[in-house]
């Protein structure tokens, strides 16, 4: 039976034409884009294959381009690839790589556009500056007030600058809280926007936090190895909501309670996108309340 | 401040150099790439050379050399697959040890090391980034040709077939593969030795397989692999079965 066989080498098209000798090697340029329509060289020899000949194509990039003309095709093995590309040396050149730079470039910005991505980046700023901001203030402690007027002169420019980096940590806070309450519904209010946003950024995706059970969930973002021993015992929900409403000596029954009720809003959001939060925050504030009391709930 | 005549040639490849140190010696690679170096390793320039010191503590690979592995390097004019690139430390060092003639398809899935691997490929002229999931090698199908080595640092608790896929693609039939095996992160509460050992003997069906080298003191837990596809291997396995005699494979130091 006769098989046509197309693949794609960077910015050139091999096609074996079972009705011609060897490779036809066809330049493909294109700008950064994998849905490119073929080449007008390929779409002739397309159409001069039989109705009967069978088209096998490298990638699914590709198979789409050839379906798109009427025909269809199916993936070609691993194997029959690499012994192709094996026989038809392809130079490499200065156009391949500034192909796959740009390639490069275009894919990272469309994954970066995905509100889950934007969430992260914004929760690990967020982090990162709220970091800076608290050194910020502590060196402030430490700096006194020195007599000599240079020093008072320089300290008052340091605390203009630090209401401009205090409002700038406002904004990119509620820049968080609205990516967060669109991205994560009802962990954002179980747990709060700090919290859940963080929880995704250190869980690495949705699909990876919609996994996560409550006891791993209850660790992430903590810095020590566990271990069986002695591991860590809190993460991030050690600073959930609500957290400052309970006594000291009973914060790490309300982390475990908050894990267990912030596992049940993840898993909404990632899952059934259903609202759960207002029965979870009706229950996380009857264990807040429990907790105060000091009687077990 | 480190004197050029210093530095030492080595057999084993020409960018690659050695300088006596306090208490061992340390590797460097002659760079292709412009400076800055990537991620603020130590450099040193003389008579038009400049070169790059491969930290063990930061490069598996260069952890390898550091600990006696005696195999062959991704040789000048290769074309090596690379997966799991991250911000393309490792990568730029492989770069630097193929030269301007040959060329590194570096493959990372993570979109924030990412940003770090494509401004280190503006700066080397033959690493080439690719965004896209090492499991699944459809899609760089269309922009990796048939390549000398793999080099597979993913700590995945499936990298050992992930490499067997991509070679399945990729590699040329007397291909070469270089692993960075994370034993930890293929499962908890088994000595990692015993992992190594078990990677080793799922990739002997296909590959000639050195032993083990444990990476400590510099990375803990992991192991590197040296693997070659023997000639005879792309369908029946039997012949594959000499493990750690073949050629070229680090023979003293199992651990």
């Amino acid at each position: 039976m006769a098989v046509a066989l197309l693949l794609r080498a960077g910015p050139r098209l091999l096609i074996r034409d079972p009705g011609a000798l060897g490779w036809e090697v066809l330049p493909w340029e294109s700008g950064p884009s994998e849905e490119d329509p073929l080449p007008a060289g390929a779409i002739r020899i397309l159409g001069r294959l039989s109705a009967t000949t069978e088209i096998e194509v490298g990638s699914e990039s590709l198979r789409r381009a050839v379906e798109r003309l009427g025909r269809r095709a199916r993936l070609a093995g691993s194997e029959t690839i690499r012994r192709a590309r094996a026989t038809i040396p392809v130079p490499t050149d200065a156009r391949e790589r500034r192909f796959l730079i740009d390639l490069a470039r275009a894919r990272l910005e469309e994954a970066l556009r995905d509100p889950d991505e934007v969430l992260i980046a914004l929760a690990r700023e967020e982090e990162r500056v709220e970091r800076a901001l608290g050194r910020e203030r502590n060196a402030a402690l430490e700096f006194g007030r020195g007599g000599d007027p240079n020093v008072a002169a320089y300290a008052g420019r340091w605390a203009r600058f630090r209401d401009l980096f205090e409002q700038h940590h406002r904004e990119l806070s509620a820049e968080l809280e609205r990516a967060a309450q669109r991205v994560l519904p009802n962990l954002t209010q179980v747990v709060g926007f700090r919290a859940a946003a963080r929880l995704l950024a250190q869980a690495g995706s949705r699909a990876a936090l919609g996994r996560m059970r409550s006891a791993r969930l209850q660790l992430l973002g903590s810095k020590r190895r566990p271990s069986p021993e002695r591991g860590p015992k809190y993460g991030i929900l050690y600073r959930g909501e609500r957290m400052e409403d309970v006594p000291p000596a009973r914060r790490g029954a309300y982390a475990r309670s908050l894990a267990a009720l912030a596992v049940i809003a993840a898993r909404a959001d990632v899952h059934t996108g259903r609202p759960v939060a207002p029965e979870l925050k009706r229950r996380r504030d009857r264990r807040v309340e429990s907790l105060r009391r000091g009687t077990r709930a | 401040m480190p004197r050029p005549s210093l530095f030492r040639p080595t057999q084993r490849h020409p960018s690659l150099w050695s300088r006596p140190e306090e208490r061992y010696p340390t590797y460097w690679v002659e760079t292709l790439g412009s400076l800055p170096p990537t991620h603020g390793e130590r450099w040193s320039a003389a008579r038009g050379r400049t070169v790059r010191h491969f930290d063990p503590y930061r490069s598996k690979l260069a952890a390898a050399i550091a600990r006696g592995w005696e195999g062959d390097l991704p040789a000048v004019g290769e074309h090596w697959l690379y997966l799991g690139a991250a911000s393309g430390t490792t990568a730029s060092f492989v770069a630097d040890l193929v030269g301007p003639t040959g060329r590194v398809y570096a493959v990372e899935r993570s979109l924030r090391p990412f940003g770090r691997l494509i401004s280190a490929a503006e700066r080397w002229p033959n690493l080439l980034p690719i965004l896209a999931d090492a499991r699944r090698p459809r899609e760089y199908v269309d922009w990796v040709p048939p390549v000398a080595g793999i080099y597979l640092d993913i700590s995945q608790p499936d990298q050992v077939e992930i490499l067997r896929e991509n070679a399945r693609f990729f590699l040329q039939d007397r291909g070469r593969a270089l692993v960075a095996l994370k034993a930890s992160s293929i499962e908890r509460g088994v000595p990692p030795a015993q992992h190594a050992r078990r990677a080793a003997e799922a990739l002997a069906v296909e590959f000639r397989v050195g032993a083990p080298l444990s990476l400590a003191p510099f990375h803990r837990a992991h192991y590197f692999l040296d693997l070659n596809r023997s000639p005879a291997s792309s369908d029946s396995g039997p012949s594959a079965r000499r493990s750690t005699r073949g050629s070229g494979s680090p023979g003293p130091r199992p651990r």
